[in-house]
């Protein structure tokens, strides 16, 4: 029997300063993204905004196309990390499934190399071959190269899913006289969906905050992401903060509200991936 | 064996897009490290051997040899204590209380922002002038009036460090308690019947156990750290005078600034070569204390 032991005052002292410094720098940007400009250039600081006011969001808005970018974003994130889940499926079943040892072994090794690669330096050679091909400033292909950053991490992901389905459960369903896909989709996937969700809130998250790809490969203003937005903010001299903490807030809300919903499959997901490996 | 023809089609699609546009491109990248590529330039498309990575090397505007160095102290400064904290927190969190679910989801958000917008949310609590943290100082009385933390050459690199701390600690948090909470209780039991004391249990039972996590890690972290410029990008762009340049940001700007995707590939190229050679002496150094290959 084991019971819950009350907290003893140094846990209970630490929990709270974790929790402090984890909410203390979101809080402050919320903050002063609820000031007015005279009340955030004033010393010595409020650290409770009276009165609040949206005025910096009602500016960010209005002198560029927040809300283009903001729609840029999440299109391009939504299509992206839908299209990521669905490939991911699919590869990370055949590799759970897969008999032949060496194929196994080589795949999860291409797949693991890919997670040592940073993203940026893809940005050139991606920006030459786009423009060869023809696609320079396209969203689609953006897509695409996102969908290919985070595809090898989330097979990793939906393979670990998959192997803790037993295949009985599949034979069961051949022997009923179910086709594979039949059985894959009809009697697999159900049980997995909790997976499937981690997998598109990982994808949606690391594609909602790249920076660097989007301005290599975006050029005009009608095609740039939350993030692009951010960066031609700060090159514009001197930053502005009532207009920036605006926009930081949104660029950060996204993210948080996947994160709220799917922690629980998210972090199962993240540590099935890595240490298991 | 149908299904074998089956998993083939399967795996296609994901296989098709890895190569097209990430190994097709890291080798086109390695290609490019030894061309004249620039954009500026571009009827001039030669291959001229090492000449990148010579030119990289005795730059006299950069100093390649502070860039290694401030890569060294970003790495080390950050890792040690995304470690040490992470761990802490980890521990902390094992044993449930009331509340732990919506505590652990607050502790562990900062994992899934953006680095970019993180950066640009420290730089904000470092400014010079209004920031909260020479506000704080000023309250306390350690401060009489502010000081630019991001334009002092002495302090730059720690305000740099700490945002990236800050943003790490759930990533070994996430990480470590899930070890933590694999360690059966039993283990624990035998070691109470022995007369360990609690330094003791975790010394010779915590540790042993969850080591295979910390070792795996560390290592993808390292990866993550150095290949990771959004923060720097943000606050300093590298200054002041080079103070918080490492060899990330240095690329991004051969890259953004100088249109010179020759030398960014060099730059590339380094930090991938470095980070292997890290990862098999790392690798090697720690297989024998029972670290898992990742």
């Amino acid at each position: 029997m084991k019971k819950l032991r009350p907290f003893s005052f140094g846990r209970f002292i630490l929990l709270a300063l974790y929790l402090l410094g984890a909410i203390l720098p979101l809080y402050w940007i919320m903050v002063t993204s609820l000031k007015g400009p005279k009340e955030i250039y004033t010393m010595p600081l409020r650290y409770i905004p009276s009165p609040i006011t949206f005025a910096s969001y009602a500016k960010l808005f209005s002198f560029s196309s927040f809300s283009l970018y903001f729609r840029n974003s999440l299109v391009i994130s939504l299509v992206s990390s839908l299209f990521a889940m669905m490939i991911s499926v699919l590869s990370g079943f055949a590799l759970s499934r897969i008999k032949r040892r060496k194929m196994k072994g080589v795949l999860q090794l291409a797949l693991y190399f890919t997670q040592t690669i940073p993203t940026f330096i893809l940005m050139v050679p991606l920006f030459t071959i786009f423009s060869k091909l023809g696609f320079v400033d396209s969203k689609a292909a953006l897509m695409v190269v996102y969908v290919s950053t985070v595809i090898a991490f989330c097979t990793i992901m939906s393979k670990g899913f998959f192997d803790r389905i037993p295949v009985s459960l599949e034979e069961a369903a051949r022997i009923d006289g179910c086709s594979m896909f039949q059985s894959l989709f009809r009697v697999v996937l159900p049980i997995t969906r909790p997976g499937m969700a981690a997998i598109f809130c990982f994808a949606f998250i690391n594609i909602w905050n790249e920076l660097f790809l989007a301005v290599m490969l975006l050029m005009s203003d009608k095609n740039m992401t939350v993030p692009v937005a951010l960066n031609s903010f700060i090159s514009k001299a001197g930053i502005s903060w009532d207009v920036m903490s605006a926009g930081i807030v949104i660029a950060l809300l996204p993210t948080m509200i996947v994160f709220g919903f799917g922690q629980k499959y998210i972090v199962a997901g993240l540590t099935e991936g890595s240490v298991k490996g | 064996m149908m299904e074998q023809k089956y998993y083939r089609w399967m795996l296609a699609p994901a296989l098709l897009l890895l190569t097209a546009f990430i190994y097709v491109p890291v080798i086109r990248g390695g290609v490019m490290a030894f061309q004249n590529y620039n954009l500026f330039d571009m009827n001039d498309l030669r291959f001229i051997g090492f000449q990148n990575f010579v030119s990289v090397i005795t730059d006299k505007n950069i100093n390649f040899f502070q860039i290694l160095w401030n890569t060294a102290v970003w790495l080390f400064g950050s890792l040690f204590f995304q470690f040490v904290l992470g761990f802490g927190l980890a521990l902390l969190l094992r044993k449930p209380f009331l509340g732990r679910g919506i505590y652990t989801a607050f502790v562990f958000y900062g994992w899934a922002l953006s680095g970019f917008a993180i950066g640009l949310t420290w730089s904000w609590l470092f400014n010079g002038q209004f920031g909260l943290v020479n506000d704080l100082l000023m309250r306390v009385g350690i401060l009489n009036s502010p000081i630019g933390f991001l334009s002092n050459p002495n302090l730059a690199m720690i305000s740099v460090i700490i945002p990236n701390i800050w943003y790490g600690v759930p990533f070994f948090g996430i990480m470590l308690l899930a070890a933590l909470q694999s360690v059966p209780n039993e283990l624990y039991e035998a070691a109470t019947l022995d007369g360990a004391g609690s330094i003791r249990k975790f010394v010779s039972v915590t540790v042993p156990y969850v080591k295979p996590t910390i070792v795996s890690s560390i290592l993808l972290r390292t990866m993550w750290i150095v290949n990771f410029p959004d923060i720097i990008y943000a606050m300093t762009n590298g200054g002041p005078v080079n103070k918080t340049n490492i060899l990330a940001t240095q690329m991004i700007n051969k890259v953004f600034k100088e249109y010179d995707y020759g030398q960014g590939s060099a730059f590339g190229l380094i930090i991938m070569v470095l980070l292997f050679a890290y990862a098999v002496i790392y690798l090697r150094l720690t297989e024998k204390d029972g670290g898992e290959n990742l």
